[in-house]
């Protein structure tokens, strides 16, 4: 085999993958363009004759997109926020306080956490929140979903942390600081890089969520984008286009983090399931 | 200067909200888990006590039982069709230095978008009527296929889209330690003469056959807890063709609230899920020794 063809034959194959990829991705964004279903079904692979941009308007104000949107983002946001900063300050206590025979024992017991699959839990975690009274609030899904980030959040950031040299906080405590002092304003700092990676993947698990946030939430204007287009998808069954058009928006935002900072995510999600 | 990291009260003021939030949401459904999984509990009437009877049915259940083997297509289809055709693409793309990192990025991309997306996107290509793959088989005059709406498609159908969307993940994962072998080994290699091929199969699968172990427990794992692909794409339909276990307990709990039944089906997913991974444990614990280079 001459070499100029040894040396395409793994790009062939690999453009063959890319494009089963993307194929599906593109056949959604051209059709979120068209008129209606039957240029879809007649010009599957064709442009838009004429770009329907009125579709993106329809389904964000109409379809109530941009409600389920919102409320996505800020869920999880938040959730993923409130799991860091309390792994944080978990782990700096495990790991930066003298109190080794404790946090050994607080650190296994928040690793068992790590052995039980997700929905193992889904129907004690729904009368737990029915008990509660939160069921059909956002407080539903953003106590489990803070809840849910712990064990692996503090696996890893405590691995981060133990690798911060200790003369650090030494010189700290010399220049007066007390322990909140330390954890605010040398040990945070510090392990930045570990904790944005942990919030990018945390924010990526809650944003996704579908099960909890299905079961949880029944009124409309609670939903979240997974559930809210599930609906949608349900209700619009006879438009594709605006069906399509959910689909960029869900798609969308989480293509454009992805662009930027791919290399965190992919490490991050691959050492989550290694470490877990 | 030596008390200031052995205040307790500080340490403790830094470890009980995490502790308490997880304890809420993790253990304290776990025992109540236990303890709901011998009832015959429906959410309203007295909780009778029944010992293992919400076991023993649910072997006697068919349903479930038919669930199980659903668990199970998903399991075989990500060892025998899903692991290999991985290593081939980890293995191509590590022997690229064009494109590489365009490559990576692009098969990894479905696996971090929403399952529930991934199951409207792929509803929307098995669509009989204007899905590009009913589109595909009119140009060669063909009659459309009721992918998700025929019992002996729709688990095929649901398995192809699920590995569109999570083998990219574990290429990302493979492409790692395949990248992490340090150049000189393949050098030699290529050295006395190997062939590309050679030096994959003799050479680099050895090298990286603990995360290939991995890749098969992660792929099992995920096999057992599958759920919202099948929640989205077919509801467990038709007729309950294409239920997993996960979605049999949703069901049994959420729509006829059957609590004490659920959660006892619950717990059997769990018992699976140790169980297999103690197996593996027991049959690659030995071999997964660190590759020293």
């Amino acid at each position: 085999m001459p070499a100029a063809l040894r040396k395409s034959v793994p790009h062939l194959v690999m453009m063959l993958y890319v494009a089963v990829i993307l194929t599906p991705f593109l056949f959604v964004l051209f059709s979120s363009f068209k008129a209606n279903n039957t240029e879809i079904a007649l010009h599957p692979f064709g442009l838009p004759k004429s770009w329907k941009f009125s579709n993106y308007g329809e389904a964000w104000v109409k379809a109530k997109i941009s409600v389920y949107f919102w409320n996505s983002l800020y869920l999880a946001a938040t959730a993923a926020a409130t799991g860091v900063l309390l792994s944080a300050a978990t782990a700096f206590a495990l790991t930066r306080m003298k109190f080794p025979r404790a946090s050994a024992a607080i650190y296994q017991f928040v690793l068992i956490g790590m052995l039980i699959p997700g929905n193992v839990l889904f129907i004690a975690q729904y009368l737990l929140v029915r008990n509660l009274h939160i069921l059909n609030t956002h407080w539903s899904l953003f106590l489990p979903y803070a809840a849910g980030a712990l064990p692996l959040s503090v696996l890893l950031i405590c691995a981060f942390m133990r690798s911060v040299p200790a003369e650090l906080e030494e010189a700290a405590i010399v220049d007066g600081m007390r322990a909140p002092g330390i954890f605010v304003r040398v040990i945070l700092p510090l392990t930045t890089p570990a904790l944005v990676t942990v919030f990018i993947v945390n924010f990526l698990g809650n944003w996704n969520e579908y099960l909890l946030a299905q079961f949880f939430i029944s009124k409309d204007a609670l939903r979240t984008l997974p559930t809210g287009m599930v609906q949608f998808r349900d209700a619009f069954q006879t438009n594709y286009a605006l069906v399509c058009t959910g689909i960029v928006f869900s798609v969308a935002p989480v293509a454009v983090l992805y662009g930027f900072l791919q290399r965190t995510i992919i490490e991050g999600l691959t050492a989550g399931s290694l470490k877990g | 200067m030596k008390t200031t990291l052995r205040n307790p009260y500080i340490y403790l003021a830094f470890i009980v909200p995490t502790i308490a939030l997880y304890f809420l949401f993790f253990i304290y459904p776990m025992l109540t888990s236990a303890a709901y999984g011998f009832t015959d509990w429906n959410g309203l009437d007295r909780r009778n006590f029944i010992g293992f009877d919400n076991f023993v049915s649910a072997f006697g259940d068919a349903d479930f039982r038919h669930s199980m083997f659903n668990n199970l297509y998903f399991i075989l289809f990500s060892i025998f069709v899903q692991v290999p055709l991985i290593v081939v693409f980890s293995l191509l793309i590590s022997s690229v230095k064009r494109l590489q990192g365009f490559y990576k990025t692009t098969v990894f991309l479905p696996s971090i978008l929403s399952t529930s997306v991934i199951g409207i996107l792929w509803g929307y290509m098995y669509n009989p009527d204007v899905g590009l793959i009913a589109s595909v088989l009119r140009t060669f005059g063909l009659e459309p296929i009721y992918w998700l709406g025929e019992s002996r498609w729709a688990m095929l159908a649901i398995l192809i889209a699920n590995a569109w969307q999570w083998m990219g993940f574990y290429i990302g994962l493979i492409l790692a330690a395949i990248l992490a072998i340090p150049k000189e080994i393949d050098e030699a290699a290529r050295i006395d003469g190997a062939a590309g091929v050679q030096r994959a199969w003799y050479m680099t699968v050895p090298l990286i056959r603990p995360i290939i172990n991995v890749v098969i427990m992660l792929s099992i794992a995920g096999a057992l807890r599958v759920v919202d692909i099948v929640l989205v794409m077919t509801d467990g339909g038709p007729a309950g063709a294409t239920d997993v276990m996960a979605s049999y307990m949703v069901s049994k709990a959420i729509k006829f609230g059957d609590y004490g039944y659920g959660t006892a089906l619950s717990i059997i997913i769990f018992a699976f899920a140790l169980l297999l991974t103690a197996l593996y444990q027991l049959a690659f614990a030995r071999r997964q020794e660190r590759v020293e280079y």
